[in-house]
């Protein structure tokens, strides 16, 4: 496990007064914000930041913390020392649970426990709720599919140790699910507190990137390369789609960009989605004689200026 | 690192299958009932049904309640300031398109 130096985290010095410290974390956390950043691996950064504000706009805690990490530095390997935590009161509700889940194996390490500890034995609940993000494959959404997911997620040991713990789940994937959208696999969070039920592990679903096809909800796009003369004179081409290949009739007259729709072939559901097929223009190399010969023959046949409308052209 | 194997799920997509409670979408954002609440009056979030106890939220309640509990707890803005950001991220996302 490394260090993680919660100071550096958010750019302020070890003698921070509360003040500067939320100054700093408020900041990071705009600059950072998942739903907002265009900064990469934002999200990794925004947890971290919470991670390291959480501990430190708590007296209580950064103290304990600066009592382990005196000697410690970013990134170093980092064990915590047996009962290091003696002598600490961590008053209050410890951790508000809206972390649970978010926090590194190092966080888990120092406060994990008393985090869990703090629940009552003599209440019944529904177990906490997980989340977690997996990702697709996009014809999954079309057919329907049953795939392994792996899970990671700290646990603890008899000794309170922190141990990753991989959980594969052989999960039901329904057909229609679309990018963005939530599975939720009933009992399979946290066991129930007493003799309440397990909660729920709900998993948010991305699609693998595809060299074909992008997805905006239901709808799905692909580029579709054609001639010139396909595009000129109108063609019927071969085209695959993600639920198999289609014979596509491109209009006379089709400009790059144009947009064809087929209904009804994007993401299948009560209201499937449409498949949108976006004309690409290729232009064939101008590398043998003929070819130059053939556009040399063009430009004499057609008297077209595509910059007609534009200003200082004549 | 230990590995665990278990019979096939079967699971459920949120946003089209399932409704919630004010209980039930609390327990799964984590968020206070009066936040949620206060997200109601304020138009972020709207579930059938007149009272919080009658309250039969969507899927899309899910996604919404998860972003702006974040907007709220990390960055400590209120019910107006989480509604207008929500509007302002929408009209990004249309503007994409």
């Amino acid at each position: 496990m490394k260090f993680k130096d919660y100071y550096e985290v958010l750019g302020v010095s070890k003698s921070a007064t509360e003040d500067e410290i939320k100054v700093a974390y408020r900041k990071l956390a705009r600059k950072y914000h998942p739903d907002v950043s265009k900064e990469p691996e934002a999200e990794d950064r925004f947890k971290e930041i919470g991670e390291a504000y959480a501990v430190l706009k708590d007296p209580e805690k950064r103290a304990a913390y600066d009592q382990v990490g005196s000697q410690a530095r970013h990134g170093q390997d980092f064990t915590p020392p047996p009962n290091w935590d003696a002598g600490f009161e961590f008053s209050g509700s410890g951790f508000d649970g809206n972390y649970a889940g978010d926090q590194s194996e190092f966080f888990e390490a120092l406060f994990g426990r008393h985090a869990r500890s703090r629940q009552h034995q003599n209440i019944n609940a529904k177990g906490q709720d997980h989340h977690a993000k997996v990702m697709i494959d996009l014809s999954d959404a079309y057919t329907g599919a049953k795939r392994s997911i792996a899970l990671q997620m700290p646990s603890h040991d008899a000794q309170g140790r922190v141990t990753m713990q991989e959980r594969v789940l052989d999960v039901t994937i329904p057909i229609g699910i679309h990018a963005g959208q939530h599975l939720r696999l009933s009992g399979q969070g946290a066991p129930g507190i007493g003799s309440g039920p397990a909660g729920d592990l709900y998993l948010e679903v991305s699609f693998k990137p595809n060299p074909l096809f992008r997805t905006e909800g239901r709808d799905v796009y692909m580029d579709l390369p054609v001639t010139p003369w396909e595009a000129a004179l109108g063609a019927t081409v071969s085209v695959p789609t993600p639920s198999g290949s289609v014979e596509l009739k491109i209009p006379p007259g089709s400009n790059a960009n144009r947009k064809l729709r087929l209904k009804g072939r994007g993401i299948p559901g009560t209201t499937p989605g449409d498949l949108y097929v976006v004309i690409n223009i290729a232009i064939p190399p101008a590398e043998s004689e003929s070819a130059i010969e053939a556009y040399k023959a063009m430009a004499k046949a057609f008297d077209f200026n595509p910059r007609a409308n534009m200003k200082g052209t004549s | 690192m230990s590995t665990s194997n278990l019979q096939i799920i079967e699971s459920c997509i949120v946003e089209d299958d399932v409704q919630m409670s004010i209980t039930e979408l609390c327990h799964t954002t984590n968020a206070d009932s009066e936040l949620v609440i206060a997200w109601v009056y304020e138009g972020i979030l709207t579930p059938q049904g007149n009272t919080p106890e009658d309250w039969r939220f969507s899927g899309d309640a899910l996604q919404r309640a998860k972003k702006a509990l974040v907007l709220a707890r990390d960055l400590e803005i209120n019910a107006p300031g989480v509604a207008m950001v929500l509007d302002l991220l929408d009209e990004i996302s249309k503007l994409k398109r």
